[in-house]
């Protein structure tokens, strides 16, 4: 239901793209907060040997079974140090969850979506399909994450496997 | 009314299959009301939906298939097979137009007036007078109102006309529910209102009372019991509608009527039972957040365990109590009784019965035996297609049974009962048996044993060959079974779900199949194994045994060329460790001090031994779908929440055992070709000898052409290579093993092998034995000069590549073919030792081989589109090949131990197994010719 008297906040929320910021290696990612389900931290992941290496193992979410995804390995970056859990958005699809798991979780940002600009041509073919975008912050810049395709190119590959 | 139409399939569907089976057993007691009231109940309420809906095509044959019964129902036509044939019919058609309409959404154009016309004959056609008689008899202002849609059978029904009769006044008052009333009855979704229950409950257009997938509500049923007396006539008021014609609003009306009158009797051949429908993805949630709940309570305990707290312990047992019997109670709602698998079933015996004129019985024991919906689904077409098949095949014809001595009638008996965990489902018939010659003649023909073997076979070992791919014994295709998709399809359905599937059959006897599959699959015992600090599950149903290996055992690993084995009871078992297959950790190593454990596992009916660290436990655990990422590995067949909360993943025994083969094959393909490893067996002839080595090896006879023995002097070295002077030309020898040792004064052995007018020795330290042994050759090998390894005389044994060292003694001579291109040899032959023997020859005579097991490789590599030089193999198997038109005009060189008995008709030549310079002349010969040609 559309409101057609809304006020101006609701106006400019309209116009506003909402991320959960999270850092995954040097850089500052934006998950939309739309695309997320939770935020928790990883606790005994099992690992899973045969597993597409990007399936970082499985765990246990309150009695269901999340299969983790490691953004560092979708994204092709060094893994983390081995003491580190890092933490994990759970992004639900279909009847299944995921958790895609990063180095750490922000704060949620909210910035204005005519804002949001193209990613620039020749960054890595490999970013650009799992970047929707990229937001000018003051000090950095948030890239946007496409988190279906960072999850859904991990059971893709498994089935051509 | 899409929600309406969708809701009316399901019911109707149901409502068809109970009027398939109750039709058959009212053949049988033509006396019993009951039964065909309840058909007759079923088959009105059909039509008065159709009606409703407006669905004149169904309404029209559901009425002509009413009018009908109405007849017996009164008494006026005797039941006789014909007519119940006419109703099953009418039933068909009523299916066929609402598949489409499923399909569709719409009712497809046609016209049954046939049928329809046929119907009617028989209703009024054979016994006119009655009919005429019945339609003046058609009591008071009924046909008025109603016209020809009025049938005897509904007339009959006086009390409830009465009944009726006072209600009807009632429609056209504006006190009764308002059209809404109408679909919100027929389409009884899930939550209905409680006071609406017993309504619902009643209402036979709301379905038959008992479903799958419904809960019963035995607390509701007391407070039905005490609403009874309203029934009649409140739900009537509520269904009919002002918009409803008053035709339709009498069917209703009487439809309602009758239900209730058969509820308040509760004397229906259907077991009446108060019930509520639930979605079934409503039971699935539940189910799963009773698991969640089931494993938060196992965790609870095992933290309390550790603890003194009186205080926690007596709630906390409460709650574990209250949380088993939960699980139990959705547990049970997940149940269905097996006889709704089997509902059909009198149907297609009766059908079958019809077709072939033979006399069949079908006799159900357990109908009651319950297990899960998703199971239940699974086997229903196995089940079908094995009564089918033991009506056809089974059962011998009337008078054949008369004349071996038995009752004329067969009897197909199914029975299915609970046994720990699982359930055991018996398909039984009287008939005529298996026939194990037939069998094992279309065994041989389909390449899936040898004649040697065969004869070796128990009964029971030729019968399972029945359920090998692509295996159908019927003399003919009728139309029931017999298509080629036989038994493996059903074997194949039946191990999907973890079951197993075996027969033992007694000629002249019978036959009996027993099926054995767990009875859910969200629930199994699991054995938890560790390796490399982690935990794996492993159902139990594959485990076979467990061995413990290494300190203080006696079994040991040993090593075979580099492949684990390990002797169980005289036969050599392949291990595989998990360490390897899952590429994680270090592989036990066979050290002594070092312990380890052996999960004999069956896969795909092998034997296979599966290394683990440790075995830790058994426990029930619910098994969870892998996700889409992970599906691809087939090590694993879900994944699963242990008692304390971690995730530890299934093994899958099939897959495991796929990973095996697949690594067997990678070996075997290096070894010119040979095929598959650890698979048929033979009887053959073998020389032990001693080289190189204290352990035997064994040379197949066949191929040695001469033993001969040596002055040690007589060896002469010309040019780094061994010679001897032999029948006046030099015969190169080669050692097998790595040199010729040599004893003064004692005569070398050596084994002459000729070929092409050419002679080569292999010299061996000993000749140790000529055996006539059962060659299982159960490892392949990597080795040069080794084929594999199999257990002759009850030892590890290494046979010998005769090829390779052919090969070896030519090195340095002028290649023997000077053909720019390797001509290519199809090698058909589905003894695999013969293939492994034969392949390497050829291959070292200069050949491209492709060998080939069966028919079924045969046709893959015709398909593929491959070209060869010339076929070489097992007589029926090439006469086979040339009776399809595959490859024509390719010579063909059948090689047989027995060439003498062979037709060679239809081939270039027979030639005997053992002369293998006979073969490659022959080859070289054909080839030739074809260059000329």
């Amino acid at each position: 239901m559309t409101t057609h008297h809304g006020d101006n906040a609701e106006l400019s929320a309209e116009s506003m793209n909402e991320y959960v910021s999270v850092r995954i290696g040097d850089q500052l990612f934006g998950a939309p907060v739309d695309a997320i389900r939770e935020v928790f931290a990883p606790q005994s992941v099992t690992s899973v040997p045969l597993a597409p290496s990007e399936v970082a193992g499985l765990l246990n979410l309150r009695g269901r079974i999340v299969t983790a995804i490691d953004a560092r390995r979708r994204l092709g970056l060094p893994p983390r140090d081995a003491n580190d859990a890092g933490m994990a958005l759970g992004v639900e699809r279909g009847s299944e969850i995921f958790g895609l798991i990063v180095d750490s979780v922000g704060e949620v940002l909210r910035r204005p979506r005519a804002e949001l600009e193209p990613v620039p041509a020749h960054v890595d073919p490999t970013w650009r399909s799992m970047v929707k975008g990229v937001h000018r912050l003051e000090k950095e810049l948030l890239a946007v994450l496409d988190v279906s395709a960072v999850i859904g190119s991990a059971g893709a590959k498994a089935e051509a496997a | 009314m899409d929600d309406l139409i969708s809701e009316f399939l399901t019911e109707t569907g149901e409502s068809l299959d109970v009027i398939d089976s109750e039709l058959v057993r009212f053949e049988n007691n033509p006396e019993d009301r009951a039964i065909l009231d309840n058909i007759f109940r079923l088959l009105h309420t059909i039509k008065g939906t159709c009606g409703f809906l407006g669905l004149p095509r169904l309404e029209a044959v559901a009425h002509a298939g009413e009018t009908l019964l109405g007849k017996f129902r009164d008494g006026e036509l005797s039941v006789s097979p014909p007519m119940v044939t006419l109703v099953l019919q009418a039933i068909d058609q009523i299916k066929v137009v609402l598949e489409s309409l499923e399909n569709s959404g719409v009712e497809p154009a046609g016209d049954d007036a046939e049928l329809i016309g046929r119907l009617e004959d028989a209703a009024m056609g054979r016994l006119p007078e009655q009919a005429a008689e019945e339609v003046q008899q058609e009591p008071e202002n009924w046909d008025a109102d109603l016209g020809r849609e009025l049938r005897p059978g509904e007339v009959s029904l006086a009390d409830l006309e009465a009944a009726f009769n006072s209600a009807a006044p009632e429609v056209d008052v504006p006190a009764v529910p308002t059209a809404e009333a109408a679909p919100a009855e027929a389409a009884p979704v899930e939550a209905a209102p409680v006071e609406h229950l017993g309504v619902g409950d009643f209402d036979p257009d709301l379905g038959r009372e008992l479903r799958p997938g419904e809960v019963s509500a035995a607390e509701l049923e007391a407070a039905f019991a005490s609403a009874e007396p309203e029934v009649s006539v409140a739900p009537t008021a509520e269904l009919i509608s002002k918009d409803m014609s008053r035709e339709e609003a009498l069917q209703t009306a009487m439809a309602e009527l009758k239900g209730s009158d058969e509820h308040v009797m509760g004397e229906g051949g259907v077991k009446v039972m108060a019930t509520v429908r639930v979605g079934v993805d409503v039971l699935e949630a539940l189910m799963t957040t009773v698991s969640e709940l089931v494993l938060t309570r196992n965790q609870l305990m095992q933290t309390v365990r550790g603890l003194e707290d009186d205080d926690l312990k007596g709630p906390l047992q409460r709650l574990s109590a209250v949380t088993g019997e939960l699980q139990d109670g959705v547990m049970k709602t997940r149940m269905q009784p097996i006889g709704d698998a089997w509902r059909k079933l009198p149907r297609i015996i009766r059908d079958v019965s019809t077709d072939l004129g033979k006399k069949i019985e079908l006799v159900m024991d357990g109908n009651d035996t319950e297990l899960d919906r998703q199971v239940l689904e699974l086997i229903k077409d196995p089940l079908t297609h094995m009564v089918r098949n033991s009506a056809d095949h089974g059962l011998e014809m009337p008078a054949d049974r008369v004349k071996a001595g038995k009752s004329e009638k067969g009897t197909i008996k199914l029975s299915a009962y609970h046994e720990g965990g699982h359930i055991i489902i018996a398909i039984s018939d009287d008939g005529m048996g298996l026939n194990t010659k037939r069998i094992g003649e279309k065994a041989l023909e389909k390449g899936l044993t040898t004649h040697e073997e065969l004869e070796r076979m128990t009964d029971q070992q030729i019968h399972r060959f029945i359920f090998a791919p692509g295996f159908s014994t019927a003399e003919k295709v009728t139309n029931l079974s017999g298509r080629g998709v036989g038994m493996d399809v059903v074997r194949t359905n039946i191990e999907q779900i973890g079951g197993v599937i075996d027969v033992t059959s007694t000629a002249g006897k019978g036959s009996n199949f027993s099926i054995k599959i767990p009875l859910t699959l969200a629930i199994v015992s699991a054995l938890i194994i560790g390796c490399d600090e982690q935990r794996f599950a492993i159902p139990q149903l594959a485990v076979r045994e467990l061995v413990r290996v290494g300190a203080g055992s006696d079994h040991t690993v040993e090593n075979l060329n580099g492949a684990r084995v390990m002797r169980l009871r005289d036969r050599l078992m392949p291990l595989v460790d998990l360490h390897d297959v899952l590429g994680v950790g270090e592989a036990y190593n066979g050290a002594s001090d070092e312990t380890g454990f052996v999960v004999v596992l069956d896969a795909g009916g092998r034997n296979v031994g599966l290394v683990v660290d440790n075995v830790l436990d058994t426990e029930e655990i619910v098994v969870k779908p892998l996700s889409d990422s992970l599906r691809g590995v087939h090590a694993y067949s879900g994944a699963t929440i242990l008692g304390d909360g971690s995730v530890i993943m299934i093994l899958d025994p099939n897959g495991l055992a796929g990973e095996i083969v697949t690594a067997m094959d990678d070996e075997a393909t290096i070894d010119a070709g040979a095929s598959k490893a650890a698979e048929m067996a033979n009887t053959q002839r073998l020389l032990l000898v001693r080289a190189g080595g204290s352990e035997p090896k064994a040379v197949p006879l066949a191929l040695v052409t001469r033993l001969e023995e040596f002055e040690p002097q007589a060896i002469e070295s010309t040019n780094g290579r061994l010679v001897v002077q032999y029948r006046g030309r030099l015969m190169p020898i080669v050692p097998i093993g790595s040199e010729i040792r040599t004893v003064e004064g004692q005569r070398q052995p050596v084994l002459v092998f000729a070929e092409n007018h050419t002679s080569i020795g292999l010299a061996v330290d000993e000749i140790v034995d000529v055996v006539e042994e059962r060659v299982d050759l159960q490892m392949s090998s990597d080795k040069p000069g080794v084929i594999g390894s199999a257990i002759i005389k009850g030892k590890a044994t290494d046979v010998v590549d005769i090829a390779w060292y052919l090969d070896q003694s030519r090195a340095g001579n002028i290649q023997r073919r000077s053909s720019n291109r390797r001509r290519r040899i199809l090698l058909v032959d589905a003894d695999a030792f013969a293939r492994r023997m034969i392949a390497p020859l050829l291959a070292a005579a200069g050949y491209d081989v492709t060998p080939t097991g069966g028919m079924h490789e045969v046709h893959a590599i015709a398909e593929a589109g491959e070209k060869f030089d010339a076929m070489v193999g097992d007589p029926s198997a090439l006469s086979r090949i040339r009776q399809e038109g595959l490859w024509p005009n390719l010579p063909t060189l059948a090689v047989t131990d027995w060439p003498e008995d062979t037709q060679a008709e239809g081939l270039t030549a027979v030639l005997p197994r053992s002369d293998r310079g006979a073969l490659i002349a022959a080859l070289d010969s054909v080839s030739q010719e074809e260059k000329v040609a």
